[in-house]
């Protein structure tokens, strides 16, 4: 992608979500991490001043007299409300007169395009599928996530930290969220956009993407390194491996967690903890998966002749 | 960044939001205007675009109007139509009164009706209700129910209405019943004056319509008030979407996969159809140049087409292509973006629409000239694209050959497996047991031979097949099986080195063949070239050969001279250099009978036949049209080379002649060209097949061994809707996205850019087609490839319009998306016209004939022609409506119409330029009559008409017409008499008989000039005369009382004609204008410059 097809590439209406997000998703970050810094500090204040902590109002700031401790909704926070969703509004209505549908030719069957790129927001569903088989990748992957968001309030047991920003008070799990949506979720899409060419190829930002390109890359299975060659010892020799890494990540993921959350820990079930280390787990896997691909050229670790991983 | 003071009071409940309120309602509402106004305007640019159109178009009409309104006058003061005014306006007076009176009364009749009718307990309210009461009547189950309801709604029939009448009277009516007759009483008279009105009127109305045609039919434009009309409707328009819907009619057979056809073209192409002829200049603003709005605002060019391919049936996208549905942007609706694969044809190669659904046609339009896809079509054949690249509809043959070749073969095994199963069933019968038994075995056996019998009539079919396939098989190069014979060998290697070259306009491409290649190749064709011998010719006389090839009709298709020097046809080869390539006695039997082969071809055992051949099976080595059977098989052979070049039916003396003169044409001498003995070393020889092959030369030459090779090109009958992704731009593709340097360097290659080197993007079809056709090898540059991967296409050395024309060709080459029926395949006569043009083209029958009024031969341009038109060939504008098709047929089988004296022409034998022997197939010779029949719209067959016998009387008065001094036919009408015919300039009238139709002639000799503009023939010999065609000049005595046709007459009595009688009036005359012969020869010479087409 040299330097015109990268406008024409963010020019595209398609695009115009995800050039938003890039910027917006800073901000909010940026904003809320100032925040989330301003009532650490007060944490802290207040937790050696317990006269203070009694009347403090909610704001980071200092203590005001009159300022009231909590307000109502209505009007104070539905008033702000109503004026995003009008400010929402001119930005959809402006964006709608502007940029049309994208609508494109009648589908070819005989030709499809190339690249072949999904919506935007499946992009990182997309770039799965270059690490993973489909099954996992565009069914268990898939179904994982949904379920793991879902399972979310109930394993988690700390119960601060809930109406206002803190990072304190809730490291493991922002820690956690910041990984998976941004490294994981955005930046895979980022890579679908910006970086898959031709034949969904890596080109570096300012390459051409050139249709007739063609690259020398040799992708071999984990049981190949290792002259494992009937099926039996594959399947068991990638279930070891990948046994292997729950195990071991699971164990040095427990040291971690009961070093520096300890209070967590203490809190949770075993169902409970065992649930979050095997998504935890299951997550950290996706960028080991990425890197053993692009960096050491692995196609797949676990070969069985349903899956594999 | 320092810290922001802390706020004295809680922000989140002191703070007013009021005026990000305010700003943010400012800006809603100001976004929810730009909304509007987009809908309303942005998305929809033809509301400009019908704005302007109002304007300009009134104030054009207006001006139009004026002028048309001083020539209004000049007509209107012609006496005829002040008598049909007088007409009108005395018919109208009479009228007036009782028109007037009657008008009166229908007003009357009609305020009455409305009384009646309208209002509460009226006509129509009462109606209303008892209709429904009916009904509720005639759908109650309960009978005592019905019976109240019944009851009910005679008590409501019989309540009375009070009508106030238009006078202010009131009146009663009784009841229902009463009140529904007074109305149809009045509705009754009302429809008697209204007819009354309508007698009246008629006759008035007639003479003001012949009042206002007469204006019509004189004014050149239109009449002022035809243009009031159309400013009215411009002054009254109100912007709207204009829409055709193609398929409403017949949206049954529409295929569910096409689109339907919608377009809105006309939205913005306001005055396409406008009775008036509106160019760019007439629609701009005063004193400006044409914007866009005046372009677009022009009227269609071709109003003539637009009849055929009427535009409520046909739309506009049909032909133009472009998305005929958008209406948000000039780009959307013509298709100009990326995502609309049919974009608006390219105004260069705007005739691409023709090849959209005429795929069929090689000639488009059959009644005009310069139509560059005529041109296209024609050139994809000339130049051998159809040797490479299959193209349905061209070249047909060698696949229905093999098709036919197949089934031969499958039909003789089906043969002998019958036989032998008949062998085995009889014996077998023999053996039986029983009686019934061997009847039995006996009855399938004979069926089998019965079966058997049948299976020959069907290979004697297929062996006529074959036989007209193999004559109608050409081959675009010549044989190289012939060239031991026919060569220079040391010419070879230096002509494949570069055609062009050698020859300039040769159709021989330029293969960039390296050295190597060029050794293998010849080393190639030289060893697997024929051995035979020739026949030894010695040298003639070369100033004969000069003056035949000049004049027997060479030039029509052949050239000589080189540059500006250069003359006659384009169709075949430039013969400049000719004596440096070709062996005398080749040339000496080429010149006397082309289609003469070295060893006929079987194509069922792949191979030449030989002497060796005939003489196993004791048979004599003799091969044409009429002995064409293989000695070994039994079945045809390719007797003929596979050349259109005809046989001039020359003596062999002239052709020896013409010969020498041809040796004589080189630049250099044959014995200065590099020795080239490497070409019989026969390592080279597989090397050099490989490339043969590589290259497809076996597709446009015949090559011994590789007489069955298939095309190597892609097929192109559907290249132009080839997905864009799949035309491979190679190294170019971003390149000709962007539009940025031109890839193609060599000047002589960019010479054939149509548009000149590429400045704006090219990555479409159109860039794609002639970029290829420039260079074609031009996806090849930067790319590293072995010599057999490379592009093989070669460089056709096209010029610009060439390429334009073939690119024009290509684009409409698709497959097509509208629904069959829009394909143009009739079945009438307009198919045999379709067909015939492809015979027509495919022999250059438009080198010497013209066939389209207007159109350019060969031979017409060239000075040797310039003061005697009338030993061009005939023009054949009328030909199927005046020859005879059997005659026809005849003829083009043998022009000479002689067996034995077959050094002439069989018609205009006055004529140098000869009608050569085709040796048309029977299929081809079909063709060309029914086309000819076809043009001129003959009923076919055709059964001629019976010529009455004349009486002595007749026959004498028709005599004395025939040879009267005023019309003397036989002076420039040939007769046979060799003084007479070298300065005759019309064909013999003895040939008339079988030949002419009788209609025809008489149409002929009341205005020939009418039917062959230019001949020598005079008009106005007969003038009308009490109903009847009569002699111009005095009648003798004996036409006293005649009342028929004298032309009638005159037919006859030349269809009766007889040698004899010709001989004796030709000897009459000849007393008459005694010496006058040689001074009648002079005269019609020097009359010149008028042909003779008949």
């Amino acid at each position: 992608m040299d330097w015109k097809q990268l406008w024409e590439i963010l020019s595209a209406p398609d695009n115009v979500p995800i050039i938003a997000m890039i910027p917006l998703l800073a901000f909010y970050i940026y904003l809320a991490w100032k925040q989330a810094h301003a009532n650490d500090v007060l944490i802290e204040q207040l937790a050696g001043d317990a006269a203070l902590a009694k009347t403090h109002h909610r704001k980071a700031w200092p203590f005001k007299p009159g300022w009231a401790k909590e307000v109502h909704v209505w009007p104070f926070l539905l008033r702000i409300e109503f004026l995003a969703a009008i400010i929402v509004t001119i930005i959809l209505m402006v964006w709608s007169i502007t940029l049309n549908a994208p609508l494109e030719e009648p589908a070819n069957p005989n030709l499809t395009m190339n690249p072949a790129k999904a919506p935007w927001y499946f992009l990182g569903l997309q770039e799965m599928l270059v690490y993973f088989d489909p099954w996992i990748a565009g069914v268990v992957m898939p179904t994982l996530i949904i379920f793991g968001l879902m399972v979310i309030p109930y394993i988690d047991t700390n119960p601060l930290g809930a109406g206002y920003y803190t990072w304190k008070q809730r490291k493991f799990a922002i820690g956690t969220f910041l990984f998976g949506f941004i490294i994981l979720w955005v930046s895979m899409i980022f890579i679908g956009t910006f970086i898959r060419g031709p034949g969904w190829q890596w080109f570096w930002p300012g390459q051409t993407w050139d249709h007739n390109r063609l690259i020398y890359e040799v992708n071999r299975d984990l049981p190949d390194l290792f002259g494992i060659t009937s099926n039996w010892g594959k399947g068991i020799f990638g279930a070891a491996v990948v046994g292997g890494f729950f195990a071991i990540g699971g164990m040095l993921v427990h040291a971690f967690f009961r070093r520096h959350n300890a209070k967590d820990f203490k809190r949770m079930s075993l169902l409970q903890y065992s649930i979050m280390m095997t998504f935890f787990l299951t997550m950290i896997g996706l960028p080991i998966k990425m890197l053993l691909r692009l960096l050491f050229h692995i196609k797949y670790v676990w070969i069985t002749p349903w899956f594999n991983v | 960044m320092p810290e922001k003071p802390i706020p004295e009071n809680d922000p989140v409940v002191s703070k007013s939001l009021a005026p990000h309120y305010v700003i943010s309602m400012v800006i809603l509402m100001a976004t929810f205007f730009w909304a509007m106004w987009d809908e309303d305007f942005g998305q929809r640019p033809w509301k400009a675009f019908q704005h302007e159109w109002k304007d300009r178009y009134s104030t054009f009409l207006k001006s139009a109007r004026s002028q048309s309104g001083d020539a209004q006058k000049e007509v209107e003061a012609n006496p005829d139509y002040q008598k049909l005014k007088q007409d009108y306006d005395s018919a109208s007076q009479n009228a007036a009164p009782r028109i007037q009176e009657l008008r009166e009364k229908l007003r009357d009749l009609a305020a009455r009706i409305l009384a009646v009718q309208d209002g509460t307990n009226h006509f129509t309210d009462r109606r209303a209700y008892v209709t429904a009461a009916t009904y509720a009547i005639e759908t109650e189950t309960s009978s005592s129910s019905k019976q109240r309801m019944q009851r009910n709604l005679e008590e409501y029939k019989a309540k009375p209405s009070t009508v106030e009448m238009p006078d202010g009277k009131l009146q009663t009516f009784k009841n229902f019943g009463e009140l529904e007759e007074a109305y149809n009483e009045l509705k009754n008279e009302r429809t008697q004056f209204s007819a009354e009105l309508g007698e009246l009127i008629k006759p008035v109305n007639e003479k003001k319509e012949l009042m206002d045609s007469f204006l019509t039919d004189h004014m050149v434009s239109l009449t002022p008030s035809q243009l009031t009309n159309l400013q009215n409707g411009v002054e009254v328009w109100t912007p709207k979407i204009r829409q055709i819907n193609v398929n409403e009619h017949n949206a049954d057979i529409v295929r569910e996969d096409s689109s339907q056809i919608v377009d809105r073209c006309e939205s913005c192409h306001m005055g396409i159809r406008e009775p008036v002829k509106l160019t760019a200049a007439a629609m701009s603003l005063p004193g400006k140049k044409p914007d866009v709005y005046a372009r677009a605002f022009t009227s269609h060019p071709e109003p003539d087409l637009l009849k055929i391919h009427d535009p409520d049936k046909f739309g506009c996208t049909p032909c133009h292509q472009g998305n005929g549905r958008a209406t948000t942007s000039v780009e959307k609706a013509h298709g100009n973006y990326e995502h609309w694969l049919w974009p608006v044809f390219p105004r260069a190669n705007f005739e691409a629409g023709c090849q959209v659904c005429h795929s069929a046609d090689m000639v488009v339009v059959t009644n005009d000239v310069g139509w560059v896809v005529s041109e296209g079509k024609d050139l994809f054949r000339q130049r051998g694209c159809v040797g490479c690249h299959r193209f349905e509809g061209y070249d047909k043959e060698p696949e229905d050959l093999l098709s036919v070749a197949q089934q031969i073969k499958q039909l003789d095994q089906e043969k002998k497996d019958n036989f032998k199963q008949a062998g085995d069933l009889m014996k077998q019968a023999d053996k039986a047991e029983s009686n019934e038994e061997a009847n039995r075995l006996n009855d399938r056996a004979v069926a089998l031979k019965v079966t058997n019998s049948k299976l020959d009539l069907r290979i004697v079919q297929l062996d006529r097949s074959t036989k007209s396939l193999l004559e109608d098989m050409k081959k675009v190069g010549p044989n190289l099986k012939d060239i031991r014979l026919k060569l220079n060998k040391n010419w070879i290697p230096v002509w494949l080195k570069k055609p062009s070259d050698f020859r300039a306009t040769t159709k021989m491409p330029n293969f960039r063949l390296s050295d190597d290649q060029i050794k293998a190749i010849s080393a190639f064709i030289w060893q697997s070239a024929l051995k035979d011998s020739l026949h030894k010719h010695k040298l003639g006389n070369a100033a004969h050969g000069k003056e035949l090839f000049e004049s027997r009709g060479c030039l029509a298709c052949h050239s000589i001279g080189e540059g500006d020097q250069l003359q006659g046809g384009t169709f075949a080869a430039n013969l400049t250099r000719v004596g440096e390539k070709a062996n005398y006695d080749y040339l000496v039997r080429w010149v006397h009978n082309a289609r003469e082969r070295t060893r006929p071809y079987c194509p069922l055992e792949k191979k030449d036949i030989g002497p060796e051949d005939y003489k196993k099976k004791g048979l004599p080595y003799v091969f044409d049209l009429e002995h064409s059977r293989c000695p070994n098989d039994g079945h045809e052979l390719q007797v003929q080379n596979m050349t259109v070049m005809p046989s001039l039916r020359l003596s062999p003396q002239d052709a020896e002649d013409v010969a020498s003169y041809l040796i004589t044409l080189k630049k250099q001498d044959p014995s200065s060209y590099a020795d080239a003995s490497f070409m019989d070393d026969p390592n080279l020889k597989d090397e050099g097949k490989k490339w043969v092959r590589h290259f497809g030369c076996a597709g446009c030459h015949e090559i011994s061994g590789l007489e069955e090779e298939g095309r190597i090109g892609t097929e192109l009958t559907i290249e132009g809707s080839k997905p864009i992704e799949r035309l491979d731009f190679a190294l170019f593709t971003e390149i000709a996205q962007r539009g940025g340097v031109e890839p193609i360097t060599d000047p002589e290659d960019l010479a054939r850019l149509p548009e000149g080197p590429a400045k704006q993007p090219w990555y479409d079809q159109k860039g794609f087609f002639e970029h290829k056709l420039a260079e074609p090898n031009i996806w090849d540059k930067g790319k590293d490839k072995p010599e057999t991967e490379k592009l093989r296409m070669p460089n056709l050395h096209l010029t610009k319009d060439q390429i334009r024309a073939l690119t024009t060709f290509l684009l409409g080459s698709q497959e097509n998306p509208l629904p069959p029926n829009y394909q143009y395949r009739p079945l009438d006569y307009r198919r045999d016209i379709q067909e015939g043009w492809w015979v027509v083209k495919k022999y250059n029958c438009m080198g010497c004939h013209q066939l389209i009024p207007g159109q350019k031969t060969s031979l017409m341009g060239m000075a040797r022609y310039k003061d005697a038109q009338e030993q061009l060939p005939p023009k054949l504008l009328t030909e199927g409506a005046r020859v005879d098709p059997e005659w026809l047929q005849r003829f083009l089988k043998n022009p000479s119409l002689s067996a034995t004296d077959t050094n002439r022409n069989g018609v205009r034998s006055y004529l140098q330029v000869r009608m050569p022997t085709f040796s048309f197939s029977e299929n081809e010779l079909g063709k060309l009559v029914r086309f000819f029949q076809a043009l001129s719209r003959q009923p076919f067959p055709y059964i001629p008409e019976e010529v009455p016998v004349l009486t002595a009387k007749e026959t004498e008065m028709a005599r004395s017409l025939f040879s009267s001094t005023a019309a003397p036919c036989l002076k420039c009408h040939a007769t046979g008499d060799p003084a007479h015919d070298r300065f005759a300039t019309a064909p013999n009238f003895l040939q008339a008989r079988g030949r002419l139709k009788p209609d025809w002639m008489e149409r002929w000799m009341l205005d020939p000039q009418a039917i062959a503009p230019g001949t020598s023939m005079p008009s106005g010999l007969f003038k009308r005369d009490n109903g009847h065609w009569v002699f111009s000049g005095p009648t003798p005595a004996s036409f006293q009382g005649y009342d028929k046709d004298h032309t009638k007459l005159l037919v006859d009595y030349i269809l009766q004609l007889t040698p004899e009688e010709q001989r004796r009036v030709g000897a009459a005359m000849g007393r008459s204008s005694a010496g006058s012969g040689s001074s009648s020869g002079s005269k019609s010479s020097g009359n010149g410059g008028r042909g003779a087409p008949e």
